[in-house]
Parts: C-alpha cells; structure tokens; sequence
C-alpha cells in the first residue's frame, strides 16, 4: 500500500475513535520529569497519568494521536513523541 | 490531509549536556516552555549555534542561557540590553537574543529597554513576563495586576501595570509580538520571525509563577494557571471588535507591529565610513 493510502486510512480512523490506531510513540525521561502534571492535564485524549511518585507514564498508548501538546509544553523536555509511520500502524 | 512530520527532540543538539539537569526552575514553569519555543524558532531558521548568542540578566529566566549550547552572557540584574549592545556593536552579524523577566526588562533595566526601542538596535528581546519578581520570592514587578497580594503587597498592589508590547510600541521597536506559554506554536512562529528583523524586536511570552505570586493569590497550580492562559487571552483581531470592558485583564496575543526602520548598527557602520572619509580628506590637503 503506498504512503497515501495509508494516511487516508489513518485520516478515516479518526472518525471512528473506538477503532483508532494509534498515531504517536510517546516516551518519557523519567530522570528529567518533575511531576508538574501539565501534560496529564492537557493531553487531549488521556494518554498519559502521574505515577505514584508524581512522574509521569503512559497509560494508554493507543489513545496517542501524535498532536504534541506535551512535547511542547513541557518545561523540562521529559516527554517525546514520534510520528508512528503509516505503515507501521496499517500492518 | 497529510499530517506534517516534525522532528523531535530538537533540543537535544543545543542544551548544554555539561550542566545539571533537570533545569533549576520550579516544577511546571513557564521558563522552560519559553527555552523550548527559542531553541525550535533558532533550529527552524538554521541558524548556525556560532552566529547566536543568548544574554541575560539575573532572575528565574535569566538562568535560561545557562542551559544552551549558544554563545551566552548571563550578566547583571537590569543590565543584559546593554551587554547585548556593546556585543551588536562590534559583532553586528550575530544574532542576539536577549531573554529577559519583566523585573529584569522593565523595572530595573526600564530605561535600557525603552532605548534600545528607540534605538531600534537588532537584537530580539524576549520579555517572560510571569507578573513578579519570581527568583527572589514574588515582590510585585511593574507588571503586577492591580489589586494583586505581593510578598511587598500584603495589602493588595495599587500600581497600574505596564502593557509590556504596548510599550515597546511607543518607544519605537521594529517588531512587537505578544503570546503565551499554552499559545507555544504561535510563540515559536513571533521568535523566529522576531529574530528575522532588523532592528529592535521585542517578544512579550506572557507565563506564570505558580509558586509565587500564584500561591500568594490562590490562582492555582502549574496546570490551572496554564489554563488561566487560554481562558483569558484573545487575538488582536479578536480583540479590535470588543469594548474596554470586555478586554480588561485579557492577554491580547498578536503582532502589534512590524516595521522597517533603519538599524542602529547599520546607521554606526555609516558613521564610521563618514568619518574616515574626512579624515582622509584632512590628510590630502595637510
Ligand atoms: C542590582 C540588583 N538588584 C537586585 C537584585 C535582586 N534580584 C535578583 S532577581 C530579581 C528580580 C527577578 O525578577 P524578574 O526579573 O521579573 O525575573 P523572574 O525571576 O521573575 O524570572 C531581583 C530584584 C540583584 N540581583 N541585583
Ligand atoms: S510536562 Fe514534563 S515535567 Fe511535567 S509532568 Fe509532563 S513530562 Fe513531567
Ligand atoms: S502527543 Fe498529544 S495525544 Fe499524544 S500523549 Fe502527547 S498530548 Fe497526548
Ligand atoms: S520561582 Fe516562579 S518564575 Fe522562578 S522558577 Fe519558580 S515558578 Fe518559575
């Protein structure tokens, strides 16, 4: 399936979100989060929850839709998000 | 739509891995935001790390160069326009980015940020405004809301704030922008275009100190004052159909001016080429 394809795919999944696949890896730097919960507080789909040591991790991964609120608002650079390739999800 | 692909962990070609990590600042501030914003506005120019240089003074967001792989001066408290000056003027190529807290940049260092304005000198200067003296334990700055508990304030601030964008309007800059720490894309797209100008740019990125002057008022954590940042603010546009009621205490985010206007820098180099031309002048005919 070439790349386009792929995307419409994802781009349909949206609509459905019980279906959605996920869009986004997202990876936390345990050492450098300090606990400030602005991304758990404003990731749009709920991905992301405070352990019991207030630092972040990722509890529901297939939520990710890759929009990158928390990389860009977190003042500590802890949280990254990678694109997960179309193919990949399509697979 | 195809979604356009980013590269991510961009920082990590330009923080300085030397340093201690995670940075000072208290958990959830807007520093560090406004840190990120620069270094992705400098990566999305491809600036070269050499030709850029980050000054400060002292405060919370003068800790903010120590942090990056730049050429960096963190000086005295008040005084980091007038470091970033003596540097334009001998290295006018390089790219200056001053950073500065609203204490530092207007209280202080008031009379060097209306002069560099009126100068129109090319350096970018990034106001983050949080309200308050946030390093030394939330004393009220020039931009303290009326009305406001300061830790010299117990009974509320009775000093009318200075609209920091408004200002450096009046006094001349080439370029003013104003956004906000949730509004980061639109702070990225105001730096990197800031940086761009010649001539004074100012970008106010208005923020918070939650553990400050937040806690004093009981305005909230980092997450409810972030909140506090969407809710409140509008876009100049916006802002242009609304009544002075409606607009007081929003954040009014936009670019309030963009102008071409010669270069201080420029206009010495001019100087310099007048005044050698005389003096060779002087020598022929002796
Ligand atoms: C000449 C001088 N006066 C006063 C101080 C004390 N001082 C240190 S930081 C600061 C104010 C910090 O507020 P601001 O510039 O708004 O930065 P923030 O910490 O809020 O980022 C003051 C008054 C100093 N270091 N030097
Ligand atoms: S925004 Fe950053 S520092 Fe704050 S909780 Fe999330 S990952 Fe941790
Ligand atoms: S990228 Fe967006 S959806 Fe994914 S974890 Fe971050 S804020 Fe949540
Ligand atoms: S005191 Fe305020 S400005 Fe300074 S690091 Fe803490 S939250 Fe940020």
């Amino acid at each position: 399936m070439d790349e386009l394809a792929a995307v419409e795919i994802i781009e349909r999944k949206k609509v459905h979100p019980k279906h959605r696949l996920p869009r986004g890896h997202v990876t936390i730097f345990p050492n450098w989060c300090k606990g400030c919960g602005l991304c758990v507080e404003f990731c749009p789909t709920g991905v992301l929850k405070q352990g019991a040591d207030g630092r972040v991790i990722v509890a529901h991964p297939e939520k990710c839709t890759a929009c990158r609120w928390c990389e860009l608002h977190c003042p500590d650079f802890a949280i990254f998000v990678t694109d997960v390739e179309p193919e990949e999800v399509v697979q | 739509m195809r979604r356009q692909r980013r590269e991510s962990r961009v920082h990590e070609r330009y923080l300085r891995h030397s340093k201690k990590f995670p940075n000072i600042w208290c958990a959830g501030c807007g520093i560090g935001i406004v840190l990120g914003a620069i270094i992705r506005a400098v990566d999305g120019l491809q600036l070269d790390k050499d030709d850029v240089a980050m000054i400060s003074g002292i405060g919370c967001t003068g800790r903010m160069p120590v942090y990056v792989d730049f050429n960096t001066m963190h000086t005295t408290h008040g005084r980091a326009l007038a470091f970033a000056t003596g540097l334009k003027m001998v290295r006018p190529e390089m790219k200056v980015i001053v950073v500065m807290g609203d204490g530092d940049a207007l209280a202080i260092g008031g009379n060097h940020f209306i002069h560099a304005a009126r100068r129109n000198i090319g350096l970018t200067a990034i106001v983050v405004n949080n309200l308050t003296y946030g390093m030394t334990g939330g004393q009220y700055s020039p931009t303290t809301p009326i009305g406001a508990l300061a830790t010299t304030a117990p009974y509320g601030h009775i000093e009318q704030p200075f609209p920091i964008a408004e200002l450096a309007v009046a006094a001349g800059a080439a370029f003013v922008a104003r956004s906000t720490v949730y509004h980061v894309r639109e702070l990225e797209k105001y730096i990197a275009r800031a940086i761009n100008v010649e001539g004074f740019a100012v970008v106010e990125a208005v923020s918070y100190c939650h553990t400050t002057l937040g806690r004093l008022n009981r305005w909230g954590t980092a997450p409810e004052m972030m909140r506090r940042l969407k809710e409140n603010s509008v876009t100049l546009k916006q802002a242009e159909s609304m009544s002075e009621e409606e607009k007081r205490g929003k954040i009014v985010r936009g670019i309030f001016v963009e102008q071409e206007i010669p270069e201080y820098t420029r206009l010495y180099d001019r100087i310099i080429e007048r005044a050698q031309q005389r003096t060779s002048l002087q020598v022929e005919t002796a």
